[in-house]
């Protein structure tokens, strides 16, 4: 089967790759481009651990092939952290104790990025919504909402 | 083995010629069925050869509200739908249903055409749409027909859906006058949730007299279709005299004899009575009227 051509920018950088029919963009992510923080879970949309964004909206990327994206802008985990050191969202869950396992923490930091960047304040209700296609087996959600809270609060643009 | 090339389309006119001219083509919308089914190696694959991916056509995107007519484009997303601020005004009921489905991350990218043309028992927007009496235009090389959504939806799975057609829009009479609706749902939880039991009420209203109305299931019947007998018991009543109780309960006996006794009906049978009883509660205390 023929390779398709996709241009894509990945935290800032373009990449031109050839992908085949069946890529999803979790397995771009994690084999093409080495970026291993985004993890893959449930495989099916259900567990949000490879959540990223695509032009500004959070998506399941075990969800999506690659090839149907060309052009688009994605956001991992690997963006958020800067020359300034980490970014306030990391800090907030560092600080509330979100963090047990850590391996639905990057969907969790993805699906929160994507929510402040549209809604700098969100409400409890609001945080609650975005986060809701993503599972954490360890903390039990509360601090982590309670991160999203703190980090609007800091960092809301 | 699953074995297919993934095509794209970069215009609507492409995409029908692919289509016209390729065997055994299937379009990808959101992704969100496909690749469950993908993961899974679904024997959906089996007959299989090309996916056609039609994401890049703005011509299936976008909500039209009319004063007679509205529309919503194929490939808009339920995210999309939620957040049109005209439809959450007019049409709540068919934001409430978009905002049930799955959770943000699948509504970013699920298509409402996705949804019908999948045409699972439990999907989510068929009793909106066939309380709107909306239709479903279907484009090919050939041509475009119009079909009601009852009659698009054959059974669970299968739809009348020509091989070599596009579902380009959904197309309904925007409800006119005084109307109040409802959107009710169950599922094993909140989010990331497949519909259990669902249904819709739409109810236009003079005079304090019901003068039209559709309570339409969702996932409570093999295929949605509307309550009929549930319909003719609220049909030209005045809203003083309708009993929300008495309307569950005949909804509860009709599902029974479309679906017949099953293991889940002791549960069901009391669950989809109280849901009806509270669409119709809904419209009541939407009419602002407390009996």
């Amino acid at each position: 089967m023929a390779k398709l051509d996709v241009e894509l920018t990945v935290n800032g950088e373009k990449y031109n790759l050839k992908v085949g029919s069946q890529e999803r963009l979790l397995d771009t992510i994690r084999k093409q481009l080495k970026l291993t923080g985004t993890k893959e879970g449930c495989s099916v949309g259900e567990c949000g651990a490879c959540t990223v964004i695509l032009d500004d909206k959070a998506v399941n990327s075990c969800m999506v092939l690659t090839a149907q994206v060309d052009g688009s802008q994605i956001i991992t985990v690997e963006g958020l952290e800067s020359k300034g050191g980490l970014h306030p969202l990391q800090k907030a869950f560092i600080e509330k104790q979100a963090i047990q396992c850590g391996f639905c923490t990057p969907g969790m930091l993805m699906s929160a990025l994507a929510l402040i960047k549209e809604n700098p304040q969100p409400s409890k209700e609001e945080i609650k919504t975005a986060l809701e296609g993503n599972l954490c087996r360890c903390t039990g959600y509360q601090q982590i909402i309670e991160a999203v809270e703190a980090a609007a609060e800091e960092w809301g643009v | 083995m699953i074995d297919y090339q993934l095509l794209r389309a970069r215009s609507f006119n492409e995409a029908l010629e692919i289509l016209e001219s390729k065997k055994n083509v299937r379009c990808l919308a959101g992704g969100t069925d496909i690749l469950v089914d993908l993961h899974h190696k679904d024997e959906f694959f089996d007959s299989v050869d090309y996916l056609l991916d039609i994401n890049s056509i703005d011509e299936l995107k976008g909500i039209k509200l009319g004063k007679k007519e509205g529309e919503i484009g194929s490939l808009t997303t339920h995210s999309e739908i939620i957040e049109n601020k005209e439809l959450q005004e007019k049409l709540p009921f068919v934001a409430a249903a978009a905002a049930s489905i799955g959770s943000t991350q699948i509504r970013n990218r699920a298509t409402i055409g996705g949804n019908l043309v999948n045409a699972a028992a439990c999907a989510d927007s068929f009793s909106p749409m066939i309380a709107l009496e909306a239709e479903v235009v279907l484009v090919s090389k050939r041509g475009e027909r119009r079909l009601s959504i009852r009659d698009f939806i054959k059974s669970p799975y299968k739809t009348a859906l020509a091989e070599d057609e596009l579902l380009k829009k959904i197309v309904f009479p925007m409800p006119q006058g005084e109307y109040y609706s409802s959107y009710q749902k169950i599922g094993r939880r909140k989010a990331v949730s497949i519909s259990r039991i669902s249904l819709t009420l739409l109810a236009e209203v003079k005079a304090e007299k019901i003068v039209n109305i559709q309570v339409v299931s969702g996932a409570a019947t093999p295929s949605p279709v509307p309550f009929e007998k549930v319909n003719e018991y609220l049909s030209a009543k005045n809203l003083a005299e309708v009993d929300s109780k008495e309307a569950g309960r005949i909804a509860a006996e009709e599902m029974v004899e479309i679906t017949g006794r099953r293991w889940s009906t002791p549960y069901k049978q009391p669950a989809l009575s109280k849901l009806v009883e509270r669409a119709v509660e809904d419209m009541l205390e939407e009419a602002g009227y407390n009996g």
